[in-house]
């Protein structure tokens, strides 16, 4: 007992100095500062709800939200990013030849992407599963139904691999036609080019609900072929790069723990409620300092986009017109799956 | 020494000295790239060779002439890419010559409203890109009415925006493609023969007719009938050949664009043959037809197969737009594969490695055709 | 054979001969001519119908489109989207800087088409003039204005820059390979002779993808460059290429004797080339050069495979969102009709040209 207490001893003495070491800077971070601006992955097209284009031709969605945050966090200005539109085939390449500093565009976790191709991923930030969304007037409920039809995919993504699995698995016949970008594959399908569409729930969702005319002429099928973790993902080697990453997410997450939203978070920053607070919004110094940035990064982050919430309600919820359901998406605490890391 | 032999030699060393220099920079660039290239890759953590040929891909694409599943190595996979290009690329090599030749005389034609005609379609189909074209046309065939409400001819030919669906003889895929290597040796063989042009080509369509039904009557699988026509059944037509609206889609866009290339180094040709030649045919009381297929093609194959070969090439690479509508032709496989498996270098060494084969061997086959026409002529 | 008809006077009578002779000149002539005028004249006048008689013009009577009452084409889709096709993602309210641009550029074509600018120095001048009006205004920043990256360039304005960098970067590279392939030096013949026929074997869009995807990985960072520049100099390279076979045709066109001749008047190679043979080879490889130019114009199309926003890609987003969706036929011949107008009257300028120049060599 004795002999651990005085081992945590040294370790907090150990701890205590950290702050007075210099944090090495992510080279990542350093080139943004030095080129001003962050590269950031658009979509070739739109993405509905994660990666929009509007009419007067201005990048919107969750995923451009979150290129925001991370540019004010960096650059202090919500607008200092660059988005490179790139399909989804071309992401990868396009990040290791760093033409984009980071991927944020619903991308998936997996262990290949992890090893093989060479990338490193965030905290997951969403969570969503492959679906099958079909024709209503074919009466089909479930994706064994599905027997000698066409099935729809975009090429490149792990859709592409978790739905051809999952029919040969249960034994349905079938012919695949995928398409290198959204827009093809989702005129394809309103065209009825196939009976079916393989897509990620949140995103078929959003298709029914908006982009087809008739939502009721379409069902989602009840097969639930996967959930994924959406992750940033980030070339290997800048550790300092994904803890800014991560932390910016985190720090999303927290300010809708704690109620802080880009309305009052002068107000909060000015008189914190807590401790944790205090830390966060930079009332207290030495949050920046750890990353490699400024104190009031979150602050200022907050401030332009808001927290969490902010950014799910005004792309994909209540405040958007696909008013999704938050379901897995939801803080822990409201019966989700999201959580931030701990703030010390 | 003179001062001219000085000159020479300074002249003489100049030449060493650029062209050293010229391999000097060559090897430079290229070793640079190699270690760059490793560098590269293994700071991203990139492993690099063709191991990952033996690896199963585990995803699908939509179209292949033999049988595929998601277990496929990617060496198979690609290969079925390769053959989808291949098949493709002589498909519309076929047709664009055929309707490009017709095309062509037509352009030629005395008849003013033919010419007018044959004028409009090359004005307009040759001066619009191939790949506007094709996504254009894609649209408007997957916007055609779906499998149930499917256009038919006399129930047996049907059009729908997943096909074509045409009857066909009941043979297995590996004799299909056997009377179509068969077929193409026919009609190699009838150009080494120095066949008439028209007589041979009509030789050539009936032989392949004939050895394709008896080939279906001689070696037709047990208990199916002789011609399998199309039916409706559940989600989609059965029996059959199904000609899938990606494959469709790009032999008609390809065929449209190449024919009017092709119909102008047609007109072309013709038009450099001596007007006294056709009217001394007149003269002799020859048939419209005789003049064309005696006098002036002939005359004009000439000017027209070297052009024309470079129209072939071409066409064999316009397969790679397939990537635009999601038909699946080594140029899809490939850039698909390098998102999966992340070996870009290595896939893009096949890709090129690829079309260097076949459009060197299509140049090569230009060149002997070139000969033989040109030893017929003399 | 057809120019002679056109320097004859046209009198009714003479009308008269030629349709007789060309339409009505036996029975199956005449029902031929009436069938195929009668198909024609029915598809113009369909084609009439719907993109002018029924069309709905207006956005704001967008509720119009696909109704009963006009069957005809939805031009309302245009009418919203028109900005969107034009300039793709650049900054709204700049718009005008990428009009202006677009117009440097075209006035640039229309120019070097006037004889009177077809010495070297003229023509050089007026091609970097225009490339360099038509950068400046579209990035920006060194006349004060806002400034806007490459990435932000799009539609008909990207095409259209696409195009000419890639045939001013491209003309010289050709014309040096050209010569790289008549060189008497084995080494310097076979370094061009491979590289032309390496690249000329393979497709464009293998080469461009090549130059977005693999470049950088082969190249060390401080040479990459943007994604675009990279693509324009590979589509350079793929256009030089062509090019020099064109110029190689143009040599051979000139017996080698002006060389000697050149050499007895004691000029060095490089003046008896620049100022006797190139003009002459300029001359000859002028058609098939017009040709390689309208191709290329065309090829620029392919770049939406590798992820540019060009014409072709804001077409696409134009009627991507669910209320345009259904008048992608509009949106596509609208496109078409666009690259169709500035291709062909390329390519009859082409046919003009080729036509003088036979003329003056008869």
């Amino acid at each position: 007992m004795i002999k651990k207490m005085t081992l945590s001893g040294v370790a907090a003495a150990a701890l205590s100095l950290l702050p007075a070491i210099a944090m090495a800077e992510s080279p990542t971070v350093q080139q943004i500062k030095e080129r001003g601006t962050l590269l950031c992955s658009g979509h070739n097209g739109s993405y509905f709800g994660f990666v929009e284009v509007n009419d007067k031709n201005e990048w919107k969605g969750l995923d451009i939200d979150l290129c925001r945050a991370l540019t004010t966090a960096i650059l202090g200005d919500p607008d200092a990013n660059q988005i490179v539109p790139l399909s989804w085939a071309q992401r990868f390449p396009a990040l290791q030849s760093g033409d984009v500093d980071l991927i944020i565009k619903a991308t998936g976790w997996t262990m290949g992407r992890d090893t093989e191709l060479g990338l490193q991923f965030s905290l997951p930030y969403f969570f969503g599963g492959t679906q099958f969304m079909a024709h209503g007037e074919l009466g089909i409920t479930e994706a064994k139904d599905l027997d000698g039809g066409t099935i729809c995919v975009e090429a490149g993504t792990t859709i592409e691999r978790i739905a051809a699995n999952y029919l040969s698995t249960i034994g349905v016949e079938h012919t695949m036609v995928s398409y290198e970008s959204a827009a093809e594959l989702r005129a394809a399908y309103v065209a009825n080019r196939c009976d079916a569409f393989a897509g990620w729930g949140p995103n078929l969702a959003v298709l029914r609900a908006t982009e087809i005319d008739n939502p009721d002429a379409h069902v989602i099928l009840s097969d639930q072929l996967s959930s994924e973790p959406i992750s940033a993902a980030m070339r290997q080697g800048d550790e300092e790069f994904v803890d800014v990453v991560n932390w910016m997410l985190a720090a999303m997450l927290i300010a809708e723990e704690e109620g802080i939203t880009s309305a009052n978070v002068e107000e909060m920053a000015a008189n914190p409620p807590n401790p944790r607070v205090a830390r966060l919004l930079g009332s207290e110094p030495g949050m920046g300092e750890r990353l490699g940035l400024r104190d009031t990064w979150a602050r200022e982050m907050i401030a332009a986009v808001g927290n969490f919430a902010e950014v799910y309600d005004r792309n994909l919820g209540a405040e958007s017109p696909y008013n999704l359901d938050r379901g897995l998406n939801n803080l822990w605490s409201h019966g989700g799956v999201l959580y931030a890391p701990i703030l010390d | 020494m003179s001062k001219a032999d000085e000159l020479r030699l300074k002249a003489k060393r100049r030449k060493i000295l650029i062209q050293t220099g010229l391999i000097g920079l060559s090897i430079v660039v290229i070793f640079g790239a190699v270690v760059t290239a490793r560098t590269n890759l293994q700071s991203l953590g990139l492993t690099s060779g063709f191991g990952f040929l033996a690896r199963s891909t585990g995803w699908d694409y939509s179209f292949s002439l033999v049988p595929k599943t998601i277990m496929d190595p990617y060496s198979q996979t690609l290969f079925v890419g390769f053959l989808n290009t291949l098949f493709v690329g002589f498909i519309a090599i076929f047709l664009t010559t055929l309707f490009g030749f017709i095309i062509g005389t037509a352009r030629d034609a005395s008849n003013i409203a033919i010419k007018t005609a044959a004028t409009v379609y090359v004005q307009i189909f040759r001066n619009i890109p191939l790949i506007l074209q094709l996504v254009f046309l894609y649209s408007v065939l997957i916007n055609m009415p779906g499998p149930r409400q499917a256009m038919s001819i006399a129930d047996t030919v049907f059009l729908s925006n997943r096909g074509l669906m045409l009857p066909g003889l009941s043979v297995t895929p590996g004799v299909a493609v056997a009377l179509l290597l068969v077929s193409l040796a026919f009609g190699v063989f009838l150009i080494w023969r120095k066949s008439d042009l028209l007589r041979g080509l009509l030789t050539w369509g009936i032989g392949s007719i004939l050895m394709c039904v008896i080939a279906a009557i001689a070696v037709r699988p047990e208990g199916a009938s002789l011609v399998s026509v199309p039916e409706l059944k559940g989600l989609r037509f059965r029996g059959g050949i199904t000609i899938p609206i990606e494959l469709l889609g790009m032999i008609v866009a390809i065929t449209l664009y190449g024919s009017a290339y092709i119909a102008e180094v047609v007109r072309g040709g013709l038009a450099q043959v001596p007007k006294g030649l056709t009217e001394a045919g007149q003269a002799l009381g020859l048939t419209k037809g005789a003049i064309w297929s005696r006098i002036k093609m002939p005359m004009a194959l000439r000017s027209i197969i070297p052009p024309l070969g470079n129209q072939w090439i071409f066409m064999m690479k316009a397969t790679t737009i397939g990537v635009a509508i999601g038909f699946s032709d080594l140029f899809y496989i490939v850039s698909i594969s390098i998102t999966q498996s992340g070996q870009t270098l290595e896939l893009i060494a096949i890709l090129a490695g690829a079309f260097l084969l076949v459009n060197g061997g299509l140049a090569i086959f230009t060149n002997w055709l070139n000969a033989r026409m040109k030893l017929k002529a003399h | 054979m057809t120019d002679k008809s056109v320097n004859t006077p046209i009198s009714l009578a003479s009308v008269r001969q030629i349709l007789k002779k060309r339409a009505f000149s036996t029975p199956t002539d005449s029902v031929l001519t009436f069938v195929v005028f009668g198909a024609l004249a029915w598809l113009a006048w369909s084609l009439f119908d719907w993109a002018i008689l029924r069309a709905v013009w207006s956005a704001e009577n967008v509720a119009q489109c696909g109704k009963e009452t006009s069957a005809g084409a939805c031009w309302a889709v245009i009418d919203a989207r028109h900005r969107l096709i034009l300039f793709g993602l650049y900054p709204f309210d700049q718009h005008w800087r990428s009009t202006l641009a677009a117009v440097a550029i075209v006035a640039t074509v229309v120019l070097s088409c006037i004889p009177l600018m077809w010495t070297a120095k003229r023509i050089i001048t007026l091609w970097i003039l225009g490339f360099t009006t038509y950068y400046l205004l579209m990035e920006g920043s060194l006349l004060g204005l806002q400034q806007v990256t490459t990435d932000g360039w799009g539609g008909l304005s990207l095409t259209l820059f696409l195009f000419s960098s890639v045939v001013l970067l491209g003309m010289p590279i050709g014309l040096g390979l050209a010569l790289m392939r008549r060189s008497e030096m084995p080494f310097v013949r076979g370094f061009a002779v491979i590289l032309i026929d390496f690249v000329r074997s393979l497709p464009l869009l293998v080469t461009l993808f090549t130059a977005a995807v693999v470049i950088p990985i082969i190249l060390p960072s401080w040479l990459e460059g943007d994604k675009i520049w990279r693509v324009i100099v590979a589509f350079a390279l793929f256009f030089a290429c062509y090019q020099a076979e064109v110029f190689r045709g143009g040599f051979q066109a000139i017996p080698k004797g002006q060389f000697e001749a050149g050499a007895a008047l004691g000029l060095t190679y490089w003046q008896t080339l620049g100022r006797i043979v190139l003009p002459q080879v300029f001359r000859h490889a002028l058609p098939s050069t017009i040709n390689m130019v309208v191709i290329t114009f065309k090829e620029t199309a392919l770049v939406i495979i590798i992820g540019f926003f060009d014409i072709m890609a804001s077409a696409k987003a134009a009627f991507g969102t669910g209320e345009w969706a259904p008048h992608y036929l509009e949106v596509y011949v609208f496109v078409a009709f666009i690259y169709w107008a500035f291709i062909f009257s390329l390519g009859q300028y082409g046919e003009y040209l080729k036509g003088r120049m036979a003329i003056s060599e008869r």
